[in-house]
């Protein structure tokens, strides 16, 4: 080839300097966002969600902002590397979608003052940290009204992954849902202890159908209940994201969370620099809870029962956590005309009556 | 012994051109996804080795992979590989975090070494006991050590949920599997401010000296050779194979639980965390530690180079990431395939060597495996 | 608990064992003839993927069956050839092709995470199928699960009353005397090498396409060092291999029923339990040299040179 050695060097050497410009041109002025995720993003689940509302985010707010994530970053030492370096190569605003991010969050902001930090479904605050979640307990009592109206056995399953408050809440509510139906529901409950694990999902959700459940929710990240739902012949409701193309018959409906609106208006917060840390808690009324559309099984009327549900909690005159709730040892736990405060909420251990099973430790 | 520089040397060399025929094979990856490989690359070691920051990085990484490296170097030379690198670590992490909750208020000066020495003993004894199992009982150390991984990892989230959470975990009722911030006097400090390059740096450069000194300048050394070399010669000159075995293997385990007390000690929270598997934790350098001895070609000082060659990689890879929105599953394939070059190249290297007999090929003669049977 | 739900745990059992019983025979021939194979979790992952591939593109088992095994044998053939040509450590490649099979299965079902697989029937066989308990326990189940029974019967006598198995069990005993009597050392161990990779790629095939019919990275979760620590348990016997899977299938099953029941036990401790019970299986079989002698490869591991 006539190309000699010296040709072949030169122009490595100037595409390195073309990578290295195009590198730093492409920084100036957007404001640069990054996203640090628990899961690679796949197709459905709590990473798929969030990225969504990345992608939301950029739509809506187009060339001014410039987005970059990072996938499957265990929780731990390794987290505080990712957000670390993010930081530090020019990211401006950090969303960390875990919640064993926290520490690791808190730390990098202390090395940088200047940087802003959005932590999901932390607790802890800082000069430079917010949090935020969603209500996800506004969407599992409405599934859980459709759950209690359409079982035949009266015995719901739920796959769970750690008896976390989070989690407990969610059996809670979807139970309390379920039961302002249908009064002889009894939810079973069976930890799997991980947040994704397939092979474990789809032998929990066997246990409980074969223990007598007809209808399978789960807390936990992958299709596999909704799929094994429909190989065994009973209804499914997913969480997350909607499942549906896993389990045509199966899947009833999904209570999902959006975040496009929240990373649009915070994004947009950083850029007017008006942004606050905050414990943002939004829920069916900021649009951040969502259900899946119903399968046609569902009636009319139940799908009218939660719809006006859904308006009743977006009006107020309705609360998921609306006394009087009872423990599973008939103790009573909100006084009738009163409301679980958002504080009792988030540290909720205990299971309400009609939860089968002890909340392990 | 006086060629043992230009060897090493070559036998470093060839490994390294496994690793870049990997790296040309990644660059095809990267050019399917549409990826522009030689800004990904630069920007990859850029990040890693490009400023006194990236390098700080790299080097906190490499200190779990130097110190697991030179452990393998150790008991290879011994003749005895295990995997057990993950175990091994958590054990020392768990002993060394239950010193730091036991005694919190010994002054920094004294609690570090407590600590490390704590790690060492906490690995040590789980790697001892599958020295002991393989010099005793005759049971293969591979076998042994992938059950005591799983053990230890196990055992590391029952404590962790157990009796070593925080309270604080409790009282809110989160629950996360995490002890609480420990003593700042068990910090290890920070050399250069504001990066976190920490006392754990110089402790995995001082072991792996230490390594070298013990392997070739040492009676010691030389027994845990020589047991490696020919066990039979070595019974019949009065060396104790057992003991030597079990040795090997307790200081194996004592390098990887260095590297897990590190891990907590100098980790920017300061406490350890489990995600439940044993990744979460170590970050899979238990089984990373055995490559980067073999791109060593088994020598303890070697290991450095190596292990901040793998560091780097790890601190780029998200640097690629970031750049090049490539998804993770592209850079565990790209650390897969630089691993699986590095392992064949072994064999160009001992040709080109022209030696008969490099550890790494555990000849049948010597019969090391645990059918040793007279 | 009533009986009904006795019989579904073991249902349950048999299929949460079948990846077990597929990877664990795969790796039994494969150590038998002396060689030890780390890699099962990185070839199962990539059969995995390859039979999802295959049942996407082509909904056919068959086909999908087929890319797995292929897949599982190719990732062997890397393995051999590094540890029976290039000589390499054993251990070391093992490992190797476990993390390179991690990032390649990953990077091929990158397109792929978001499909839905109709999944495998259970086979319904007239009459029998219909006996009331013995119909559920042993005629339920789809067709990969009877053809793991197959297997199972097919390695029992290929090891101990074929003469192919005789050969292959002294390869793995005496390699020099196999190579002085005139076989083909390397050669024996390849084919055991390639058939243990493709059993791995059908155990990753059952557990992405009938199983959890979908791909996500990674969703082999340890199940191939489980089969690893299932040769050893067995003491490397195929009833045994049988035995030990469905019996770790059926505690990763009880312990969900066990819940649902309402019975609370610290599952990190039973969980721990059969890797110790393994351990002490090794402690008993090793110090016990006649059984030794018996079952476990007196060459496993070790790199064999043809001309020493």
């Amino acid at each position: 080839m006539a190309i000699g050695r010296k040709n072949v060097l030169s122009v490595f050497v100037v595409l390195l300097c073309v990578a290295g410009l195009s590198l730093t041109a492409s920084a100036a002025d957007k404001l640069k966002i990054g996203f640090v995720y628990i899961s690679p993003i796949g197709d459905a689940g709590w990473t798929y969600q969030h990225d969504l509302g990345r992608l939301a985010m950029e739509k809506n707010l187009g060339d001014k902002v410039e987005t970059k994530y990072i996938e499957n970053v265990p929780e731990g030492p390794e987290a505080e590397r990712v957000i670390r370096d993010l930081a530090k190569s020019g990211y401006d605003l950090i969303f960390t979608t875990s919640f064993g991010y926290m520490n690791p969050t808190l730390k990098v902001d202390k090395m940088f003052p200047k940087k802003r930090f959005e932590h999901s479904t932390g607790y802890k605050t800082a000069k430079n940290v917010g949090t935020y979640m969603c209500r996800f307990y506004e969407g599992r009592y409405l599934t859980g009204i459709v759950a209690g109206k359409m079982t035949e056995s009266n015995t719901l399953g739920y796959v769970a992954a750690f008896p976390i408050p989070e989690v407990i809440r969610g059996i809670n509510a979807f139970t309390l849902g379920a039961k302002s139906v249908n009064p002889d529901i009894k939810v079973k409950v069976i930890w799997v202890n991980s947040w994704f694990d397939p092979g474990k999902e789809r032998e929990a959700s066997e246990a409980l159908i074969a223990q007598g459940a007809d209808v399978i929710t789960h807390h936990t990240d992958s299709t596999a209940p909704t799929l094994t739902a429909e190989e065994k012949g009973v209804y499914a409701i997913a969480y997350h994201s909607d499942m549906s193309k896993y389990g045509p018959k199966a899947h009833l409906t999904a209570a999902t969370h959006v975040y496009g609106d929240f990373y649009t208006r915070t994004a947009q917060a950083v850029l007017d620099n008006t942004w606050k840390p905050e414990q943002v808690w939004s829920g069916i009324k900021e649009g951040s809870i969502e259900l899946a559309p119903m399968n046609p099984v569902v009636p009319a009327d139940v799908v009218a029962l939660v719809e006006k549900t859904r308006k009743g909690i977006i009006d107020g005159s309705v609360h998921p956590f609306q006394g009087p709730i009872k423990d599973q040892s008939g103790k009573i736990v909100v006084e009738a005309g009163k409301t679980l405060s958002d504080k009792e909420l988030l540290g909720m251990g205990y299971y309400v009556e009609g939860v089968l099973g002890k909340i392990p430790k | 012994m006086k060629t043992t520089k230009t060897k090493s040397f070559i036998g470093f060399l060839i490994p390294l051109g496994a690793v870049l025929l990997a790296l040309a094979i990644g660059a095809v990856m990267l050019l399917s996804l549409g990826a522009n490989p030689i800004s990904g690359y630069a920007t990859m070691f850029g990040a890693a080795f490009g400023s006194v920051e990236g390098f700080s990085e790299t080097a906190v990484k490499s200190i779990p992979l130097l110190l697991v490296g030179v452990g393998i170097c150790i008991a290879f030379r011994a003749n005895v590989i295990n995997i057990g690198g993950e175990g091994q670590m958590v054990m020392g992490a768990l002993l060394s975090t239950s010193v730091a909750l036991i005694f919190p208020s010994v002054p920094s000066l004294l609690l570090i070494p407590m600590v490390l020495l704590a790690g060492a003993i906490g690995g040590a004894f789980w790697g001892s006991i599958a020295g002991a199992l393989k010099a005793y009982f005759n049971v293969s150390e591979i076998l042994s050590t992938i059950m005591l991984n799983i053990v230890a990892v196990q055992f590391m989230n029952f404590l962790l949920r157990g009796v070593m959470i925080d309270p604080g975990e409790l009282t809110r009722g989160t629950g996360i599997p995490q002890t609480m911030r420990l003593t700042e006097n068990a910090d290890l400090p920070i050399l250069l401010e504001g990066m976190r390059m920490h006392l754990g740096v110089p402790i995995a450069l001082f072991v792996a000296f230490g390594a070298y000194i013990l392997l070739w300048r040492t009676a010691m050394g030389f027994r845990l050779r020589s047991v490696g070399y020919n066990p039979h010669a070595s019974r019949y000159a009065g060396i104790s194979v057992p003991r030597n075995v079990t040795a090997a293997l307790a200081f194996r385990g004592a390098m990887a639980g260095i590297a897990g007390a590190i891990l907590v000690f100098g980790s920017e929270s300061h406490r350890m965390v489990t995600d439940g598997g044993s990744t979460g934790f170590t970050g899979s350098a238990g089984f990373n530690g055995i490559v980067v001895a073999l791109l060593a070609g088994l020598h303890p000082l070697w290991s450095i180079p190596s292990a901040l060659l793998f560091g780097g990689m790890l601190v780029g890879a998200n640097a690629l990431q970031r750049a090049a929105q490539v998804p993770s599953a592209l850079i565990i394939a790209l650390n897969g395939l630089i691993v699986v070059f590095v392992v064949s190249s072994e064999y160009f290297k001992q040709r080109s060597l022209q030696v008969g007999r490099v550890a790494l090929s555990d000849d049948e003669s010597t019969e090391t495996q645990g059918k040793n049977n007279e | 608990m009533d009986g009904d739900i006795f019989i579904q745990i073991l249902v349950a059992a048999i299929a949460a064992g079948t990846p077990f019983v597929y990877a664990a025979l795969g790796e039994l021939i494969t150590e038998k003839s002396g060689v030890l194979n780390l890699g099962v979790e990185g070839m199962m992952l990539v059969g995995a993927i390859s039979g999802f591939i295959g049942m996407a593109k082509s909904g056919s088992l068959l086909v999908a069956v087929l890319c797995g095994m292929t897949a599982g044998a190719l990732m062997a053939l890397i393995f051999a050839v590094l540890t029976l040509t290039l000589m390499a450590n054993q251990v070391a490649s093992g490992l190797a092709l476990t993390i390179f099979g991690v990032g390649l299965s990953a990077f091929l079902g990158l397109k792929y995470t978001s499909i839905a697989l109709p999944g495998v029937p259970e086979l319904h066989i007239p009459f029998l199928s219909d006996i009331p308990v013995v119909g559920r326990l042993l005629f339920s189940h789809d067709i990969l699960i009877y053809s793991s029974l197959v297997l199972f019967g097919f390695i029992c006598w290929f090891l101990y009353k074929s003469k192919a198995g005789l050969i292959l069990r002294g390869v793995g005993e005496a390699p020099k005397s196999a190579h002085a009597l005139g076989y083909n050392v390397i050669g024996i161990r390849y084919l055991a090498v390639l058939f243990g990779g493709a059993m791995a790629g059908l155990g990753g095939v059952y557990l992405a396409v009938a199983y959890t019919p979908m791909w996500v990275e990674g969703m082999v979760a340890g199940r191939g060092w489980v089969a690893l620590a299932l040769v050893v348990f067995a003491s490397w016997r195929p009833l045994r291999v049988m035995a030990g899977a469905y019996l770790f299938g059926g505690i990763t099953i009880a312990q969900f029923h066990i819940q649902g029941f309402g019975i609370e036990i610290p599952s990190q401790l039973l969980s721990m339990l059969p890797y110790i019970a393994t351990i002490i299986v090794l402690v008993l079989i090793s110090r016990d040299q006649k059984s030794i002698r018996l079952n476990s490869p007196a060459s496993l591991g070790l790199t064999y040179h043809p001309n020493n």
